[in-house]
């Protein structure tokens, strides 16, 4: 009987302080076993680097923009980019593919921040071997923190500078502090479960594990500290930060981080601009309900801009 | 606004240090959970008539120009606030504290661009800690607190985060 009582206070403090065990997966979620990134069986249609490895020579300084996604998110989440430029062919675009992304809860679950990177490294690299000289970066909320500490560690000295760097709704700091912690909480609860509609599942993780939530806070809170430190641009690149005003997931203060932390090689300002939207991601407009002209007009300025700055 | 509660807390730490007893005055510590340092001064009154020397008065001035915003891109950000606490266990060199603190956050942005965010904020937060008198005139408080309102960058600051912990070495006169 003692024997008993001991064991179930056992299990009661495994299950209070480790967490529950992992949630129920549906199939029919990213989160599953069946749905997966369409880039990962057809990387030739999301990978400029794959579709056009031999560019002809007045291709190689047209605009490639490397457009990378956020937390949990697929390269869906740059969709609209893409088919915005309805057939232009004076630039290009890339949809990468953040590691442990687009596959499955345990893919998810097992990677750590330094492999949601290495796509991002990849496909830049494998851009400059074929030759393109006029490289853009757009990322989307933790893919802004991912491209910053790739910055930060001195990862393009000695390789082509990029021409610019763009940050839609960049996250240093999260809306939710909650996430502070979740070193403690973490554990406890084991996953959290995101509100997703039945299409937006399909796209984005139904599921953070604990784990990933725990490398989303240390990969933010290292690119706060090294914004602390101040951050250098490469050589002649040029970085312009959009942020929505009001942000449910990246706290708009984020810009103010990136914009005291971050000068150009010239030690000039980045430049930020202050969106009036209450979107995350004010660029992915589809799948959300209730958009207005405002949202439209962010949209289709933003996108319009980033061609224009880029040439 | 923060001109007249600064006016408010001044006259009041006057009136109280008339009749006060036990003056203690130092240095606090502290640290936002995942965030900053915000360092400064802490001046800390209780008399013996009133609830048997167990209710403690507090000023404090605390900021992340103290703390990490020194020679750092860190954002300058300043709170100010009064405490009331209760000393429980009071003659006792362990003493667990309980106090609410009220006060105000400012955070300056620097720029202009970021005119649209807000940027102050009422604080209102528990601690719960303990007070360690020894040796006799120096105090040292550990304390773990909660600000009710903490920003999600839309209605209050996004660098007010929820849990900070604190530590304070007082000297007492």
């Amino acid at each position: 009987m003692e024997f008993l009582k001991k064991g179930i206070y056992l299990v009661l403090f495994c299950n209070f302080f480790l967490g529950c065990s992992d949630p129920e997966i549906s199939d029919t979620t990213l989160d599953g076993e069946l749905i997966f990134d369409p880039s990962i069986y057809d990387p030739g249609t999301y990978l400029v680097s794959k579709s056009k490895p031999l560019p002809k020579t007045y291709e190689l300084d047209k605009p490639v923009f490397i457009a990378c996604h956020g937390y949990s998110a697929s390269t869906f989440e740059w969709n609209e980019f893409k088919d915005w430029a309805n057939g232009d062919t004076s630039y290009f675009i890339s949809q990468v593919l953040l590691g442990g992304h687009g596959r499955s809860y345990e893919d998810f679950k097992r990677a750590t921040w330094k492999d949601w990177l290495i796509p991002i490294k990849t496909e830049y690299e494998g851009l400059i071997t074929a030759g393109y000289t006029n490289i853009n970066f757009v990322g989307s909320s933790t893919s802004c923190a991912l491209i910053t500490e790739l910055i930060s560690e001195g990862y393009f000295i000695g390789k082509l500078s990029p021409n610019n760097f763009f940050y839609i709704d960049p996250i240093v700091i999260p809306s939710n502090k909650t996430l502070s912690l979740v070193g403690v909480v973490g554990p406890m609860l084991g996953y959290a479960e995101v509100d997703n509609n039945k299409d937006e599942d399909l796209y984005w993780y139904h599921f953070r594990p604990q784990e990933t939530l725990q490398e989303l806070n240390k990969l933010i809170i290292l690119v706060r500290k090294n914004l602390e430190v101040g951050i250098k641009l490469p050589k002649e690149s040029k970085m312009k930060v959009y942020k929505s005003i009001k942000d449910g997931s990246a706290d708009p203060v984020s810009a103010v981080l990136l914009y005291k932390g971050i000068t150009t090689s010239g030690n000039q300002n980045i430049e930020v601009e202050m969106v009036n939207s209450e979107l995350h991601v004010f660029t992915r407009l589809a799948l959300r309900e209730n958009l207005s002209n405002l949202d439209m007009a962010n949209q289709s300025k933003c996108f319009t801009e980033l061609i224009s700055k880029s040439k | 606004m923060l001109k007249t509660f600064l006016l408010g807390l001044f006259f009041l730490s006057c009136n109280l240090n008339s009749f006060a007893q036990n003056i203690s005055a130092g240095i606090r510590f502290q640290k936002s959970i995942g965030f900053y340092w915000e360092n400064g001064i802490s001046v800390e009154i209780s008399d013996s008539s009133i609830l048997k020397d167990r209710l403690i008065f507090g000023c404090h001035y605390v900021s992340s120009r103290l703390g990490t915003a020194i020679n750092s891109n860190a954002i300058k950000q300043d709170q100010i606030f009064a405490s009331f606490g209760y000393k429980w266990r009071s003659k006792r060199i362990f003493q667990p504290i309980t106090k609410i603190n009220i006060g105000y956050f400012l955070a300056d942005y620097e720029s202009e661009i970021f005119d649209v965010l807000p940027n102050s904020s009422l604080l209102i937060s528990p601690e719960l800690g303990i007070k360690i008198n020894y040796p006799k005139n120096l105090l040292y408080k550990l304390s773990l607190g909660y600000n009710i309102i903490n920003g999600n960058g839309i209605k209050n600051p996004g660098t007010l985060y929820p849990v900070f912990y604190q530590n304070t070495i007082l000297w007492n006169f």
